[in-house]
């Protein structure tokens, strides 16, 4: 299980321009094509009676005025990743993905 | 006369949980389990005694009496990972660090695993410690799957069965349970420094009468004397009751030692049943020849 900082790298990492955002508050004025992230869930193993491995999913939210953004060919690839949901708001495409980082 | 009460506070009892368990392979060198390694990631373990069939013998038109087989015992170790030195009991062996040779012989190993008792006032009553003794364990599947998009851990599981350890008021058993709510704290105390080990001391099970006479039987708590060296090559193990030196794992009565040219050998002692080691001790001394 890696760190919150290591997602954020590898998300930085994809390029195209991208700006990544970690739980934003409402005002922040975002530049796009973007990421959003943000912690969902966790899921723990346990074994001698204690949680004994466990794994953060986080929700990201890719937001771009591109239908066919070549950031999405590049989250699909990345381990653990499921795509869950599209749709359109203002004029800008939102793709949610769960991924265990 | 007593009316039997059901359910009242304080006794719903149950039982949950595993955790601490313990490996502790057969050293065949002297029929000790002399040494323990930890077991992480432990998810079940299930006790599955068997036999005690059923062979009913007719007479006089009716079932006259009914004999029953002999009672084995077995079960199932499910963890998440298992200590490097249950691959020798898992029919491993390993040439070299971090390679290893499938399809090779089995070593025989001991266990302990700790359970947990809690009732409708406290989830933490008590425990208790279980020891199973000659486990044999059988080969058994590995199921790597591919990692996808919901995180799964690798499950593995090994059946195991029981030839049990000899006892002398109750002949060979395989497994041995220790109510921590019912026993003496204090001897319950003294089992596990031998579980676990102290400081000074491996973690060992120790055999089946050893554990009952910690519970069962008056304890004599002796001061353990080490051997001595005379600072070249000369061991000399002492004499005294209640205690098995061993040297390189093997019994060595009283007397002395000879190292050679560069060798090192390694002296240990055990406390025989009926006794324990004033703490704290050290419980093994490592010698090397000085020119």
């Amino acid at each position: 299980m890696g760190t919150r900082l290591e997602f954020q790298t590898l998300l930085e990492g994809l390029g195209n321009g991208v700006t990544v955002y970690f739980q934003p508050p409402p005002d922040v004025q975002m530049v796009y094509p973007a990421i959003v992230y943000n912690r969902d869930f966790l899921t723990n193993h346990f074994a001698d009676n204690i949680p004994y491995a466990g794994m953060l999913r986080y929700q990201v939210t890719l937001i771009d005025a591109n239908p066919d953004s070549p950031l999405h060919p590049l989250l699909m690839a990345m381990p653990m990743m499921r795509f869950v949901r599209h749709y359109t708001s203002a004029n800008l495409n939102h793709d949610i993905y769960d991924v265990y980082f | 006369m007593a009316v039997l009460v059901f359910d009242d506070t304080g006794n719903r009892r149950f039982e949950t949980g595993v955790k601490k368990g313990v490996l502790y392979p057969l050293n065949t060198g002297n029929g000790l389990y002399d040494t323990g390694f930890a077991w992480n990631g432990l998810t079940e373990i299930k006790e599955k005694p068997a036999g005690a069939g059923s062979n009913k013998q007719y007479a006089d038109n009716i079932a006259y009496l009914n004999l029953l087989s002999a009672e084995t015992f077995g079960g199932e170790i499910s963890a998440f990972t298992y200590p490097d030195e249950f691959g020798q009991c898992d029919g491993t062996a390993e040439p070299a660090s971090g390679v290893t040779v499938g399809q090779q012989s089995r070593a025989t190993f001991g266990l302990s695993y700790r359970t947990e008792i809690g009732n409708d006032v406290s989830s933490d009553l008590g425990y208790k410690l279980h020891l199973v003794y000659g486990a044999l364990a059988s080969p058994s599947e590995k199921d790597y799957s591919t990692i996808n998009d919901s995180p799964n851990a690798v499950a593995f599981t090994w059946a195991f069965d029981c030839t049990g350890a000899s006892s002398t008021n109750f002949g060979s058993t395989s497994l041995l349970t220790i109510d921590s709510t019912k026993v003496d704290a204090t001897a319950l105390g003294d089992l596990e420094d031998f579980l676990y080990g102290t400081s000074g001391t491996n973690p060992s099970l120790p055999p089946p009468d050893s554990v009952l006479a910690l519970f069962t039987g008056s304890i004599t708590a002796i001061t353990l004397t080490p051997p001595t060296f005379d600072g070249a090559h000369t061991i000399t193990i002492p004499s005294e009751t209640g205690v098995t030196y061993y040297v390189d794992g093997v019994v060595h009565t009283a007397g002395t030692q000879l190292l050679t040219t560069g060798q090192s050998k390694v002296v240990s002692a055990t406390p025989n049943a009926g006794y324990v080691f004033n703490k704290p001790v050290v419980t093994s001394w490592l010698y090397t020849f000085v020119s």
